[in-house]
């Protein structure tokens, strides 16, 4: 494992030792062993990890969306534990913008106001709120879609507009699960450069979930999970390169003892 | 977020499906309609009552002659004509009374050439055309002169005229009463029920002597059928009644133990049993227009859970953008206090159509005011934000994390 040694105290995200359990039916099932992992302003940072080693359980703490059992987070220099429902979605409101692997735009809202969605919860007036709207969607080359419906789109465009969305009100971090998970490997090219040019051109924050090789390649950094621990945090290259060795030996492994492979 | 903002929402979700939004508003509408037509009906009820006493004039009590009985033995049999002129020229003289008319009636054949027809002749003096409020369409009433001559002169009601003579001049016409001639003096112009001649338009007015010489026969010279007397006030109204029997009892030489040889009807209490009337159908409507209102309200609240467990995932992600429980809760609750509303406007202008249908049919007047539209407006608020809180304040009270996860 790398040392954590990036915890300046300007971090914009600091996760100690946080764990999670799901309880149903008073069933205690935990997901999140003890994670540790801190971040500064302007990092790209991919998360890996097999199906159920607790990348969206994590996310949706990174996101305030969900609280863990134990452990603390400092977003941006507010422990979030201690806020209220209401503190949480003004916290989210101004901090995170949310992508996720199926797009969630409202229905029966149009494009414009879909991306405008957050400044209104933020309090600017419709109408300022639709010019920056409409602004963010130039951006990511969808002006001329502003007036359409979300289910008039390709996964694509959605997903683009989902961007602008993130983006419009100007977050410091933009989270993402999956975003590439429902579209082909050409438009995932497309979205992952609408992301890398954020990153570099803003400094915006990122921290993105994925399966692949090719997209987490795209991050700056690397964060593996597996079964609720933090198996390698440090420079994507680097972590993949020891995701493909690992993956080999794996390979190997059951190459030669089929019988143990179900695991 | 802003309050128009979340009103072009509410409006987005309620077209969205505007079947299913129409249904739920029903209950409303017809609780609305019910509410308004029941102040309608209410004010029409009094507005009615009041137009009547305008016609009867106000404040009016009848005292009728009656048998004569004694400790239950009859003394004047078969006669019942206690009352005389002397009688009502001594209740006029009354503190507490006005004006008394006495009154003689028949039903006569009138006739003008080979038109003939059967109306009631009053009888009577001219305290009756002051008390009973008759207005003069044309000519002139019957004057005092005419009662103590006995003139050969009559008053016609507005509809009798029309009947007789169309559109001509009725005024110095000749007609006949039971085929003798009176000179028409004057045409009414009043309209409407009468407590004691039904139609007042289809009335003849002649000098009261006249009519005892001419065509009604009395037991005595001077004795009369019913006497029109009116009080000052309807305050004190009562009070003359009092008077007026105390009066009687002592002209009629009546001992404590005898009964009445005359019976007072009074107006005033027919007046009231008619708001009474009003006031029940009023509470009958208001309870119809209660339980729809009620029932209504549940039907908005079943559809706003509905709605709040359709749109879960929504509200996850308007959570997750930034909307706070509060956000999330007026939405629903503006969602709710709209679709009541919309269903006000509606149940007001139902009600204002019917209210309009009835009056066009001249019978009732019902008007929507003011105070209706004002009340449907409270009301249907007041529905609204008591069945839409429970369900959003449920959907506020939903985990971001919960609701994305919903499919
Ligand atoms: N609401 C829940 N209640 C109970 N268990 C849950 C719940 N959500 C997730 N889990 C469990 O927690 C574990 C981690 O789930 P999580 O969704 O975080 O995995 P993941 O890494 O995102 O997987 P994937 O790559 O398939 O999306 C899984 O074993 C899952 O079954
Ligand atoms: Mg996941």
């Amino acid at each position: 494992m790398m040392p954590t040694d990036r915890s300046g105290s300007d971090a914009l995200v600091r996760l100690t030792d946080v764990r999670k359990s799901y309880f149903s039916h008073r069933v205690e099932t935990p997901v999140l062993h003890g994670i540790d992992l801190t971040m500064q302003r302007g990092d790209f940072l991919a998360i890996m990890g097999q199906s159920g080693s607790g990348k969206s359980t994590l996310m949706n703490i990174l996101g305030c969306l969900d609280t863990p059992t134990s452990g603390s987070y400092v977003l941006a220099g507010q422990a979030v534990g201690q806020l209220s429902r209401a503190e949480l979605a003004g916290l989210r409101n101004r901090t995170i913008g949310f992508v996720f692997q199926s797009f969630n735009l409202l229905k029966r809202m149009s494009i414009l106001d879909n991306v405008a969605l957050p400044l209104v919860y933020a309090g600017v007036a419709r109408k300022r709120a639709r010019e920056r709207a409409l602004l963010q969607l130039e951006k990511v080359g969808l002006a001329d879609l502003a007036k359409r419906q979300p289910n008039q789109l390709s996964g694509g465009q959605q997903q683009r507009v989902a961007i602008a969305r993130a983006l419009v009100a100007e977050p410091p971090l933009i989270l993402a699960d999956e975003p590439t998970g429902n579209l082909d490997t050409r438009t995932s090219a497309d979205i992952m450069a609408v992301f890398a040019q954020i990153n570099q051109a803003r400094g915006q924050s990122i921290i993105l979930v994925t399966h692949e090789p090719d997209i987490a390649a795209c991050a700056k950094r690397l964060v593996r999970l597996k079964d609720g621990l933090v198996l390698y945090d440090g420079p994507a290259r680097e972590g993949l390169h020891q995701l493909q060795q690992d993956d080999a030996t794996e390979q190997a492994r059951r190459a030669t003892r089929p019988a143990e492979a179900t695991v | 977020m802003k309050f128009t903002q979340l009103l072009s929402e509410s409006a987005g979700a309620m077209l969205a499906n505007p079947l299913r939004t129409l249904l739920t508003m029903l209950g409303i509408i017809i609780g609305i309609a019910s509410v308004v037509l029941m102040l309608a009906v209410g004010d029409g009820i009094k507005a009615f009552i009041n137009k009547q006493l305008s016609v009867l004039g106000s404040n009016l009590v009848l005292v009728q002659a009656d048998m004569r009985k004694s400790a239950g033995a009859r003394l004047r049999t078969g006669t019942v004509q206690t009352l005389t002129l002397d009688d009502a020229e001594a209740l006029n003289r009354l503190p507490s009374v006005v004006g008394a008319a006495p009154m003689l009636t028949t039903w006569s054949q009138i006739s003008v050439g080979n038109d003939n027809s059967n109306t009631q002749v009053q009888g009577t003096t001219p305290a009756s055309f002051k008390i009973r409020n008759l207005r003069m369409a044309k000519g002139s009433p019957i004057t005092e002169v005419d009662v103590a001559s006995a003139a050969r002169v009559a008053v016609l009601g507005k509809k009798t005229a029309e009947q007789l003579f169309y559109k001509a001049d009725p005024i110095g016409q000749t007609i006949r009463i039971d085929n003798q001639s009176f000179q028409v003096t004057g045409v009414l112009d009043n309209e409407g029920q009468s407590f004691d001649a039904g139609d007042i338009g289809e009335i003849v007015i002649v000098p009261i002597s006249t009519a005892r010489v001419t065509l009604v026969r009395t037991a005595s010279p001077r004795s009369v059928q019913y006497i029109v007397v009116q009080a000052r006030s309807a305050e004190t109204l009562n009070d003359m009644v009092v008077d007026v029997k105390e009066l009687l009892r002592d002209r009629h030489r009546m001992r404590a133990e005898d009964e009445d040889d005359f019976r007072v009807v009074n107006f005033g209490e027919f007046a009231k049993s008619g708001e009474a009337i009003a006031t029940g159908l009023s509470v009958a409507l208001g309870f119809v227009g209660a339980i729809s209102l009620v029932v209504g309200g549940i039907g908005i609240m079943n559809i706003m859970l509905v709605s709040v467990t359709e749109r879960t995932r929504e509200i996850g992600i308007r959570m997750a953008i930034g909307a706070r429980p509060a956000d999330v809760l007026w939405q629903f609750l503006i969602e709710a206090v709209t679709i009541c509303l919309v269903s006000g406007v509606i149940g007001v202008a139902l009600s204002a159509g019917l209210a309009a249908a009835v009056t066009a049919t001249g019978k009732f007047d019902m008007t929507v005011g003011f105070k209706a539209v004002a009340i449907a407006t409270l009301f249907s608020c007041a529905v609204g934000v008591f069945f839409g809180f429970y369900p959003a304040r449920r959907a506020s009270k939903l985990q971001p994390v919960e609701c994305l996860r919903y499919e």
